[in-house]
């Protein structure tokens, strides 16, 4: 064993470990890391699956008083026909109906959602010049995912059950969507259910009748009256303006009702004479919604669900690639900033959708996972190797962690269910390498000849004498990870964030593994005294 | 050490025991893939995940009132307010719920009729909840739908679970394609009759509106025109009497929008007593319209009445006609109620019409319809989740083998020997079998199905890599004690394989403890127990199966290096 020289570094396992083993940098390489890794854990935008770019859209077409069967020969066929010409779409769905005919569009999963949106607008503008006659100008509705899914739905409603009240909890929300649409980040924000206020004029045809009138009279007479119209300037001696202009006749439901529809023996008609004019909700819209929920009593929550309340339901919807944990937080700050105010009026609200609060318990819960995997994967190599070798490993995990988090932070990735799915399944396999190169440090330590060397270099040849083979098998599993990113369809996209982030993982407990086990090797393990065991096995090997 | 130096070496120097080896794990390899057909080990692409809440879809048949539909609504929300874990429940008629990822693939945005409406119901959460929501959906499925669905005929009421990955339009889809309306009517109905009566199957609805009553006032051309009217004056008095019509708006600074003035005939002139064409003409009869010369005219004198059927709906996908027939899953994987609804369907099916199966594609179980006398073609096509899978698992296969390739390209790189890559390849294939049998063995651990789903393939490509590392490090070590030490090819082989035995033991430990969390998700409980039992699996694989192939290759012949 005289003869052995200094050891040749044939890898590039042996010439990190050279590089950093007594470099002062290492250390703070290590640090920044650790620190680059916790600001991208706290802000990186946070969702619960990741996205996917769907994108598709719908042309609506509209013909009044055509059947199904002319629709599909006079609309729908030809928009047909023309979308065909657009690339990137995958099915086209038509829909024939009485007076309408709806064309949609679903493009191949991962297609560019506003170039796919320019094209669809695109295609029937260029063929506007096409459209049939007595066709209404058509409408062209992409899809968009991040603004038509809302992360956050308030139901509000009147506390004390008063159906005429209806209105009033219109007015308060329509003034809390104009607050919670300022809240930066937030897109779309949408009432449902809402009944909005209105004059009604049923018409009794009795009435009408016994008058000799007809409905169209009382429309005229209606209109005629109710007009708006711009101001109007004049122009005084000294050349001073004067400005002047006609009010609207109808200032309250009084107004509507005194409207004279016709006279009759020399005596007018009043609307109020033929009709019920009132004023109340819009009776024409169906869309009405309505609430159950279990009400808070004095000895807590009622068991069952309360009476069926009607309520608004206001939805909220975040501009792409913003955090939805923050959004949903600051629209839920906002709600309690009014909630005094909705307590006086009499108007309670609960919120029945947070996407921003599931999202942060997802991975938060993932989060936790993650670390509870991290302590027993170090536990068990306490027992297998020794308590310093185990926390050396175990340092490596966070460092590696980090790497991975902040290049997934930097290519505009979120941090959601799969992309910690995917540190979970990188887990498993990043610790090998730093388990490959502390085993094999570890028996280097123990064997006989280890007296003979400087640690330094028995570090080095240890890492560098695994560093091949761990390579290779780094480079297969993540082989095996790069054709997963040519998945097509939904699932694929939808399990983009493994094969994207597994292989930096990989790479991370690579670089990782080489750079910091030997390093902390040098700082935390010594040469063995007596290795007995080690040398025997040696010597058997020999013989 | 020692013991399985000694075992391996045992069994090296034996050619019986060499033969035993490799039959074992030919054999264990065998029976865990007899598990498909058998059914042991079943396949879906995602399973369902408990969640804190779900939402259910009414239809009621074209033409309903949105009473008739709050009617049905207020029915299943009875059931729903007796349930301990249900916090809130909210009811949108005429509208879709706030439209969420189920919703979006299902067309929920879209729905603006009075013969929809859709309830979210939100519930207790999940961590402290015992029963998953699914089980909850499938429990209140069976109790409402029969009740509920028999207060209109003819209405679907549909429970919607949030999906785990991505959405999809229904676990089952059938379209039937074909030329003429009232035949591809006619097939989906039958399509729909199986469907309803194959087990495992349920929420069947045919996505086509029934053909109803309805009424048509034709116009007499000669009597308007003599009266001094327009057709187009009918039309407006019509829909101002009975729908109403906003005639004027009146701005306000008070209030948020403008208050717009709605004209309509009042609730008792609107109402008709019962649907016959002479209510509908006497109604008729008190409306007038005032003619060019100021005199009144009573509607019904100048239109005829008609009874008629409704048009309904036709659809098209692809710019083919069509009639979609839709069903759920009853927490069953959807592959197997397919099969055996498609084989009654063909049955069926023989009998009118001569049948032309489709190809092997992602289009697999389609088939064509040839009608014996008139020759006209149809196609049945299934679409849906099952196409999805299909596709996803075609795909993952794909970069499965591809993920093969690559390694077997690297490696013959690295030892530029293909028997030895061979080797590491074969070893590492045959974690399937754990795989498999992981899957079987779970199956039993929990009280529902435990699927083989694309995230356990996902694992078994991942799996792939992590054995292959297994070998290598084997033969890569036996090749450096017999190049560099100069020892006989046994004896290496059984050297290197106890002392790698820690590391390979070390390495799997990790992992395992590593996924034993995944394994707990319902997404990726297949991702972790594919990962768990591939990686036993392959332990094994690697320090008994690969040594003895390792023994048998001439390509592992290295001389000491001088």
């Amino acid at each position: 064993m005289e003869l052995q020289k200094e050891y040749q570094i044939v890898n590039v396992a042996g010439k990190f470990a050279k590089t950093f083993l007594r470099n002062p940098l290492t250390p703070i390489l290590g640090a920044m890391l650790l620190v680059l890794g916790f600001l991208a854990l706290s802000t990186m935008p946070r969702e619960e699956d990741p996205q996917i770019a769907i994108s598709g859209g719908a042309v609506i077409v509209a013909m009044p008083g055509a059947t199904p069967e002319e629709v599909e020969n006079i609309i729908l066929d030809p928009l047909e026909r023309k979308l065909r010409e657009v690339h990137g779409i995958e099915h086209i769905h038509g829909m024939a109906m009485n007076d309408v005919g709806i064309v949609n569009v679903m493009y191949h999963v991962g297609e560019n959602r506003e170039d796919s949106n320019l094209k669809l607008y695109d295609k029937v503008m260029q063929h506007m010049d096409d459209m049939p006659k007595g066709v209404m100008q058509p409408l062209i509705k992409p899809f968009d995912i991040d603004i038509d899914i809302p992360i956050v739905t308030v139901a509000f409603y009147a506390k004390e059950k008063q159906g005429s009240d209806d209105a009033k909890l219109f007015e308060a929300v329509r003034r809390v969507q104009q607050k919670i649409n300022a809240v930066e980040n937030v897109a779309k924000t949408t009432l449902k259910g809402a009944r909005k206020s209105q004059y009604n004029i049923q018409v009794d045809s009795t009435k009408l009748s016994a008058y000799n009138l007809s409905l169209a009279q009382v429309m005229q007479a209606v209109q005629s009256i109710a007009t708006n119209a711009p101001n109007v300037k004049a122009k005084t001696d000294d050349k001073k303006i004067v400005v002047f202009g006609v009010k609207n006749a109808i200032e309250s439901v009084e107004d509507v009702g005194n409207v004279i529809v016709a006279q009759y023996m020399n005596s007018p008609i009043y609307l109020r004479d033929v009709a019920m004019v009132s004023k109340g909700l819009d009776e024409q819209n169906f869309q009405t919604a309505s609430i159950l929920m279990k009400e808070k009593t004095a000895q807590g929550d009622e068991a069952n669900l309360g009476e069926s309340k009607s309520q608004i339901t206001l939805t909220v919807a975040k501009l792409s690639g913003t955090n939805a944990v923050n959004v949903s937080e600051d629209v839920v700050d906002v709600l309690q900033h009014y909630s005094k105010e909705f307590d006086a009026m009499g108007i309670g609200y609960i919120v029945t959708r947070n996407y921003g609060e599931r999202a942060d318990e997802a991975v938060n819960e993932l989060v936790n996972h993650l670390v509870i995997t991290i302590i027993i994967i170090a536990l068990m190599l306490v027992f297998a190797l020794g308590w310093r070798e185990s926390m050396i490993v175990t340092f490596t995990v966070p460092a590696i962690l980090a790497v991975t988090l902040f290049t997934a932070w930097m290519t505009d990735q979120t941090m959601n269910r799969i992309t910690l799915f995917a540190l979970l399944l990188s887990l498993g396999l990043l610790v090998d390498a730093a388990i490959i190169v502390i085993e094999n440090i570890h028996r280097h330590l123990h064997s006989h000849d280890s007296k003979d060397k400087e640690m330094e270099e028995l570090l080095v040849e240890a890492t560098d004498e695994i560093g091949a083979p761990t390579n290779i098998a780094t480079l297969a599993i993540i082989l095996t990870m790069v054709p997963m990113a040519f998945v097509g369809g939904m699932m694929g996209s939808f399990m983009k964030p493994i094969p994207y982030n597994v292989p930096v993982a990989l790479v991370a407990s690579l670089f990782v593994a080489y750079i910091f086990t030997p390093y902390l090797s040098l700082k935390l393990l010594k040469k063995e005294v007596h290795a007995k065991h080690a040398s025997h096995e040696k010597q058997e090997v020999e013989a | 050490m020692k013991k399985l130096e000694h075992f391996i070496y045992n069994i090296l120097s034996h050619t019986t025991k060499k033969r035993k080896v490799i039959m074992l794990t030919a054999l264990a390899f065998s029976l865990s893939l007899l598990m498909f057909p058998t059914k042991l080990v079943l396949a879906k692409m995602l399973p369902g995940k408990s969640d804190n809440t779900f939402s259910v879809y009414i239809d009621t048949p074209a033409g309903s009132s949105i009473g008739q539909t709050k009617a049905v609504s207020a029915c299943i929300i009875d059931y729903l307010k007796n349930e301990k874990e249900v916090m809130n429940v909210e009811l949108f008629l005429g509208q879709g719920i706030p439209l969420d990822y189920a919703g979006l693939v299902k067309g929920a945005g879209m729905k603006n009729s009075e013969n929809v409406a859709e309830i979210s119901v939100n519930l207790t959460d999940k961590h402290q909840r015992d029963e998953p929501s699914f089980i909850m959906v499938q429990r209140l499925r069976k109790q409402t739908k029969e009740v509920c669905e028999s207060l209109t005929k003819g209405t679907s009421i549909k429970f919607i679970e949030q999906p785990s990955g991505p959405p999809t339009m229904a676990s089952i889809v059938v379209e039937v394609h074909g030329e003429s309306v009232e035949k591809i009517r006619h097939i989906a109905g039958e399509v729909f009759g199986v469907l309803s009566k194959t087990q495992g199957l349920v929420d069947i609805d045919m996505m086509t509106d029934e053909p109803y009553d309805k009424y048509e006032l034709v116009p007499d051309k000669e009597k308007i025109s003599r009266s001094g009217l327009s057709v187009e004056q009918v039309n407006n008095i019509l829909y101002l009497a009975f729908e109403g019509m906003i005639i004027a708006h009146k701005n306000a600074n008070n209030a948020p929008d403008q208050i717009p003035i709605f004209l309509v005939l009042d609730e008792a002139s609107r109402q008709i007593s019962r649907p016959s064409i002479e209510t509908l003409r006497s109604k008729l009869s008190s409306l007038n319209l005032m003619n060019t010369s100021g005199m009144m005219v009573s509607l019904s004198e100048v239109v005829g009445i008609k009874k008629v059927v409704s048009n309904p709906m036709i659809m098209h996908k692809d710019l083919s006609r069509m009639v979609n027939v839709v069903a759920e899953t009853d927490m069953v994987s959807q592959v197997y109620p397919l099969l055996d609804a498609r084989s009654k369907m063909l049955e069926m099916f023989e009998k009118d019409y001569s049948v032309t199966k489709a190809g092997f594609s992602t289009y697999m179980f389609d088939f064509t319809l040839e009608d014996k006398k008139t020759h006209e073609q149809f196609l049945v096509r299934w679409d849906g989740e099952m196409k999805v899978t299909l596709d996803t698992f075609r795909d993952l296969g794909a970069a499965f083998i591809s993920a093969l390739i690559l390694i077997f390209l690297l490696l013959v790189i690295y030892y530029k020997s293909f028997v030895i890559s061979g080797i590491v390849l074969l070893g590492s294939f045959l974690s399937l079998i754990g795989v498999i049998v992981g899957h079987w063995v779970a199956n039993w651990f929990t009280s529902e199905t435990f699927f083989l789903t694309a995230t356990s393939l996902i694992g078994f490509i991942a799996l792939i890599g992590i054995s292959s590392r297994n070998s290598l490090l084997l033969i890569d070590f036996a090749k450096s004690l017999m190049q560099n030490e100069g020892m006989p090819k046994r004896k290496a082989i059984a050297v290197a394989t106890a002392t790698r035995a820690k590391p390979i033991a070390l390495t799997a430990v990790a992992i395992i403890l590593g996924s034993g969390l995944l394994a707990g998700d319902p997404v990726f409980g297949g991702l972790g127990v594919a990962l768990i039992s591939g990686t036993v699996a392959a332990v094994f694989v690697s320090l008994l199966f690969v040594p003895v192939l390792m023994d048998n290759a001439k390509a592992m012949d290295f001389e000491r290096k001088k």
